[in-house]
């Protein structure tokens, strides 16, 4: 039977240089459930390595609305217990296509490496010459190594090197909603990033069930641009409207009708729309908290963005560093980096909302609280066993039992919010 | 008739590609569509869209579409930058009439970023 996943468990022994393949059997489907639950049999099953498992929901990578989402699990530097931090954009999709269901890295390289994920291959690469680099820098080298500007690059920078407290590790150049500090946990282990490229392909066990299911809900779902339906939800101020001056244009994860992701370009005129201006225009920001933190710190909205960015450069959690750095509002551009760089991870996450939750336990606040607590916690065990942004099933209202009536066709699984709820029992 | 391109309408969600994909191997992959997304250029935010017909490519830039014939592609330099199997050898779109359905393409994207004229 089909199950929607392509290749095996990968096990990486970062102690001794060597790699190992698992077949992911459709028992761990079945029993543990998939996704994030499968994902957390492993983290269990691999204790003692103290491992950082990777991996992806059921029905990333397809035609699933907002299909994007893959997993990074771990035990969390800053609470001690396991976390999970998203693989959003791209990562969670090529991570679905790399040939690997899940992976699992254990232990600790005795030099900085990187893990070159790809068709079913895993090569460990000296990555010497990228320690101490940024996350761009990382994204930059390791693209031009391979020549292929397609690969999405998991990477931790200076502040996972070093152990900081705000260390979260970066997907591509645009920071990522690690608020765990798994970041630092790759710095720990001297894995300097996890290069992905999926070519592979997904087959479903109904396919054009599955497909014309996906078709229907996508046809029912909102397609909107902006952070405006998240900061109306959570009854903060319209950060669309504070960064409108700056924006170039709106770019959605894989799958996603919501365009959240908000381009911003502060180094050349953001009406620019052709590609011969200069090489590094500006930012993508990929979630509303940190710019809140900074426009309720009175912070003006250009430098409030560099802010934004040097804290995706050094690799460090972009909404505890904007809320640690609200306070003092910054214009010159060697300031704001020097401030960055100082920062000590003294703030916890967290949404500058009325209606803002306790984010205590595996999910952090990446999810915006656009429900009550309990519906919050659901809406992320789901998206995370399914591959579905979970601020997706929030905002758009959803019928979350719709997509789970996707999973027999998908992969012939039965899943409900009661089965799910025993996953994570 | 044929599957024009709205570029700045586009948001990169790639639901085309993936729906494209599925016309031709009823599997989810990034490699076997007519449509392209290019997104190789990721730090300048700059993306568009590409459709290979029998004839020849239909590019979406954001500055302003074009068509181009095959034959003139290498010397413009339009197959798609990066991409494990480039558009120029792939299946050319049989606006999925080989399906009997509407071109998916258009019928998935969210934006309206494409469309048929």
């Amino acid at each position: 039977m089909d199950t929607m996943y392509y290749g095996d468990i990968l096990v990486v022994d970062l102690d001794s240089g060597k790699t190992g393949q698992v077949e992911f059997e459709r028992q761990m489907l079945e029993q543990s459930g998939p996704g994030l639950a499968s994902g957390m049999a492993l983290l269990r099953e691999h204790v003692e390595g103290e491992p950082l498992v990777l991996g992806s929901g059921l029905l990333t990578g397809t035609t699933a609305p907002a299909s994007c989402l893959g997993f990074a699990l771990g035990a969390s530097p800053v609470t001690g217990e396991p976390a999970v931090a998203p693989l959003s954009q791209y990562a969670g999709s090529e991570m679905k296509l790399s040939g690997f269901s899940m992976v699992v890295i254990k232990g600790k390289s005795a030099k900085p490496v990187y893990l070159w994920l790809h068709d079913g291959v895993a090569d460990i690469v000296d990555a010497s010459k990228l320690a101490g680099k940024d996350t761009w820098e990382t994204t930059d080298a390791i693209r031009s190594d391979m020549g292929e500007h397609l690969i999405q690059v998991i990477s931790t920078g200076p502040a996972g090197e070093s152990g900081s407290r705000l260390a979260s590790f970066s997907i591509n150049y645009w920071g990522s909603g690690d608020t765990a500090g798994l970041g630092a946990v790759m710095g720990e282990k001297n894995l300097k990033a996890v290069a992905l490229r999926g070519l592979g392909m997904l087959d479903a066990e109904e396919p054009l069930e599955f497909y014309h299911g996906t078709l229907e809900l996508l046809s029912g779902s909102p397609a909107e641009k902006g952070f405006k339906a998240t900061c109306a939800a959570v009854k903060a101020y319209d950060i669309d409207g504070w960064l409108k001056p700056l924006v170039h244009r709106y770019r959605s994860c894989f799958a996603c009708p919501h365009a959240c992701n908000t381009f911003v370009k502060y180094n050349e005129d953001h009406g620019v729309i052709d590609s011969t201006g200069v090489e590094e225009p500006g930012l993508l920001i990929t979630g509303a908290a940190a710019p809140l933190w900074l426009q309720r710190g009175g912070w003006e909205v250009e430098p409030a963005c560099r802010a934004l960015e040097a804290l995706c450069r050094e690799g460090m959690d972009v909404v505890r560093g904007a809320r640690e750095l609200a306070g003092t509002p910054l214009n010159d551009a060697a300031e704001i980096r020097a401030a960055v760089k100082g920062l000590g991870g003294t703030e916890d996450a967290g949404w500058p909302a009325d209606n803002d939750i306790s984010y205590t336990g595996l999910f952090g606040p990446w999810v915006p609280p656009l429900s009550e607590e309990d519906g919050w916690v659901e809406a992320n065990r789901a998206g995370y066993v399914l591959g579905i942004c979970p601020a997706y099933i929030l905002l758009s209202g959803i019928d979350v039992s719709r997509l789970f009536e996707l999973c027999s066709p998908a992969a012939g699984i039965e899943l409900d919010a009661g089965r799910i709820a025993e996953m994570f029992a | 008739m044929r599957v024009k391109v709205k570029p700045l309408s586009c948001t990169g969600c790639a639901l085309c590609e993936t729906a494209c994909g599925f016309h031709w191997d009823e599997a989810f992959s990034l490699i076997s569509s007519s449509i392209l997304l290019y997104r190789a250029e990721e730090k300048k935010n700059y993306m568009g869209v590409i459709v290979k017909t029998d004839e020849d490519l239909f590019i979406g830039r954001p500055e302003g579409a074009q068509e181009l014939k095959l034959g003139e592609v290498h010397k413009q330099g339009a197959g798609g930058g990066a991409s494990a199997k480039p558009i120029l050898i792939r299946e050319a779109c049989d606006m999925c009439e080989s399906a009997g359905v509407e071109p998916q393409c258009v019928a998935i994207c969210p934006h309206g970023a494409l469309y048929l004229e």
